[in-house]
């Protein structure tokens, strides 16, 4: 589909750096072929333009009239620079990645069993050939073309694979860290593979954070859950405040397993969550919860398909967004129940709290169902806080102001206590919920 | 203490409380009975400050106070509770930090220092104990899925906590079945004193059974139409509101 000026600008700048890209880097054989796959269907799917359906509630102009120079990672990283993003209980089990790069030296993979496998992507193709035809089809299948960019650039792709049957009684952390730039602004394409095998079971947690400011971090991370496999996950946004974050994860779950994520953002200039679900076999399940607290002018995005792909498989979708001042939040969720996929159960819900005129939080759940015995629901509301709930605190003595507080904390907290890891939920309770407190007072 | 002189007030522009007068002294317990849609909740929602209720003649005093010029913050912390019919669920909001929050916000009031989270949960305990509830409901969410006795019991523990002046119980008793019914009325009592006055809503003459009212009213159409001692409670039990709804 043709663009503006803009975007056909952007498209050719694009594929400009692509060429430097191949010239500057030699990647092996099989990589050089997902990074030429990836440009080509970038050059399907063109730079989105304004009516875009998958960009319904945010303008990428900004984006393309913006010029990144690509960027694969920053030595001038140290230890001290990740410590402080380090969760409690995450020590000895953190990966780290800096602008997309992994960084051995900088991470810590001592706490975790044997049974836990950091490849690259060199060697995991070498000993899987299901891992790079995955790949290929999906990056030859890829409908987001920001993921496809990302297709086109990868020039790493660590694959955390965990055994049959293990399970870690430690969290694994993996820490995206973007240096960003103190002049021109950066693009980094982190991108990374989890392979779940049967019956196998992980927490994770996903962190996005940035030393300075002036990047865009776009990244992919695909899972795969074989049979029984269950992944807790937990994904942390908590990027510069004049960053642009773009991430796409896509999920693809086997019989009887289970994907049960929450997903916290601090917001950005603009940040956009894309997450592409497959319940590909009976029986799977998928649990989303959304969080964003944001005020000034920040803005938080989620894009989120989930395909029921197969019968009696379950799907429950909340997500919470809390907007101040001027900064906006979206949830444009789609829930597909294909033909054949009779007994699924899916709910979805979109709350939104809007404490300012100037701030904006839109909605667009949607439901396609093909099959005939489901049961699927969803829900929107957009609301201030509850007067009926203002009032009871008020009769008990609480000034306006914090009653205000605490019935903004109560709208987030509520969503912060289905995150499993409690050193995560302290320190959001320190970022999203101070924010609220700095909001009246 | 309370002062009520030709109060009319109402709901979004319906006149529902037309022309009541009352007076509360220290030690009194007083009900007000009357059928539904009498303005009973209205009456306990006007002295609480509920933004959607409004007075549009008459007057209150408090302490010798203007109501009308107390936030319903300031009317807490001068001493009103109101115990609600319908308790709300804040789900997000911990239960005993809420109460000390509330409890810290009347010692500020009082110019006393505020208690740290180990030195209020002492002090919670004990009042726990008063209303025969669950340690458990500590670490809950505020109401959030409570059941509707445990929901009035939290309502008399806030009571308990925050001590006030005047309490005005709206249908404390509805929902409860006998045995809430009088582990609330026991701590009502108990928190009752010669100082402390307490106005007690009421459908059914039940709840006085187990805190005894000095006076009753009978509140019908916005008015109140009859005042007598405790034995009124068990005539109207015997009669209905019947005689009351009819007459007008």
């Amino acid at each position: 589909m043709p663009g503006s000026v803009a975007e056909i600008t952007a498209e050719a700048a694009v594929l400009e750096s692509h060429k430097k890209f191949l010239r500057s880097t030699s990647p092996f054989p099989r990589l050089l072929a997902l990074n030429t796959a990836g440009i080509r269907q970038f050059e399907q799917l063109g730079f989105p333009h304004r009516k875009h359906e998958m960009f319904t509630f945010l303008s990428t102009r900004e984006l393309a009239a913006t010029l990144f120079e690509y960027r694969t990672g920053n030595d001038d990283v140290s230890r001290d620079c990740v410590a402080g993003q380090v969760y409690k209980g995450c020590e000895n089990s953190c990966i780290v990645l800096v602008d997309g790069q992994y960084r051995p030296e900088l991470s810590d993979t001592s706490g975790l069993p044997s049974a836990f496998g950091i490849l690259s992507i060199e060697d995991a193709v070498a000993a899987d050939s299901g891992i790079e035809n995955y790949l290929k089809e999906s990056i030859g299948g890829e409908n987001d073309a920001f993921a496809a960019i990302n297709s086109a650039f990868f020039s790493q792709c660590p694959v955390i694979r965990i055994a049959a049957d293990a399970r870690c009684a430690v969290p694994l952390q993996v820490l995206h860290l973007s240096t960003g730039s103190a002049a021109d602004p950066v693009m980094t394409a982190p991108r990374l593979l989890f392979h779940a095998a049967p019956g196998a079971e992980i927490k994770l947690i996903v962190k996005y954070a940035g030393l300075r400011d002036n990047y865009f971090v776009n990244s992919v991370q695909d899972f795969i859950l074989e049979r029984d496999a269950c992944v807790t996950f937990t994904q942390v946004q908590e990027d510069a405040g004049n960053a642009r974050h773009f991430s796409k994860n896509r999920i693809v779950l086997r019989r009887d397993s289970r994907f049960m994520a929450a997903n916290a953002s601090s917001g950005s200039r603009l940040t956009r969550h894309h997450y592409d679900v497959h319940l590909n076999e009976s029986g799977a399940e998928l649990r989303l919860n959304g969080l964003s607290v944001l005020r000034g002018e920040e803005q938080v995005h989620n894009y989120i398909k989930v395909v029921h792909a197969a019968p009696q498989c379950t799907s429950n979708q909340v997500f919470k967004n809390i907007v101040n001042d001027k900064s906006r939040s979206s949830v444009d969720g789609t829930v597909v129940v294909e033909k054949d996929s009779q007994l699924t159960v899916s709910d979805q819900l979109i709350n939104n709290l809007v404490l300012s005129d100037d701030a904006r939080a839109d909605s667009k759940p949607n439901l396609m169902i093909h099959a005939d015995d489901v049961k699927c629901t969803h829900g929107n509301t957009v609301g201030q806080v509850d007067e009926e709930q203002l009032f009871y605190l008020k009769t008990r003595g609480l000034p306006q102001e914090a009653a205000q507080t605490l019935l903004t904390k109560s709208f987030a907290a509520s969503l912060l206590q289905t995150i499993e890891f409690a050193s995560v939920r302290n320190d959001l309770a320190n970022t999203l919920l101070k924010k609220l407190e700095a909001n009246h007072a | 203490m309370l002062e009520i002189k030709d109060l009319h007030a109402g709901f979004e522009g319906t006149e529902i409380v037309k022309g009541v007068s009352l007076s509360i002294k220290a030690g009194e317990i007083h009900a007000i009975m009357g059928p539904n849609g009498s303005g009973k909740s209205t009456l306990a929602k006007v002295l609480a400050g509920h933004p959607s209720y409004t007075a549009t003649q008459g007057s209150i005093t408090y302490n010798g106070k203007n109501l009308y010029d107390l936030s319903t913050e300031q009317r807490a912390l001068e001493g009103i509770f109101l115990g609600f019919q319908y308790p709300v669920e804040i789900p997000g909001v911990n239960n005993a930090e809420f109460l000390r929050m509330a409890y810290n916000a009347k010692r500020v009031h009082l110019g006393l220092e505020e208690v740290d989270p180990l030195d209020f949960d002492e002090i919670l305990d004990g009042k726990m104990k008063l209303v025969e509830m669950d340690p458990k409901y500590k670490d809950r969410f505020l109401n959030d899925g409570f059941s509707g006795g445990e929901k009035k019991k939290n309502e008399i523990l806030q009571m308990a906590v925050l001590e006030p002046q005047l309490a005005v119980l709206d249908e404390t008793d509805s929902g409860l079945d006998i045995d809430a019914l009088r582990i609330v009325a026991n701590g009502v009592n108990k928190l009752f004193d010669k100082d402390k006055a307490l106005l007690v809503i009421t459908h059914y003459q039940r709840l006085l059974e187990y805190i005894q009212p000095h006076f009753v009213h009978v509140l019908s159409h916005g008015k109140i139409v009859e005042t007598g001692g405790k034995e009124l409670a068990h005539d109207l039990e015997k009669r209905g509101y019947d005689q009351y709804v009819t007459a007008n």
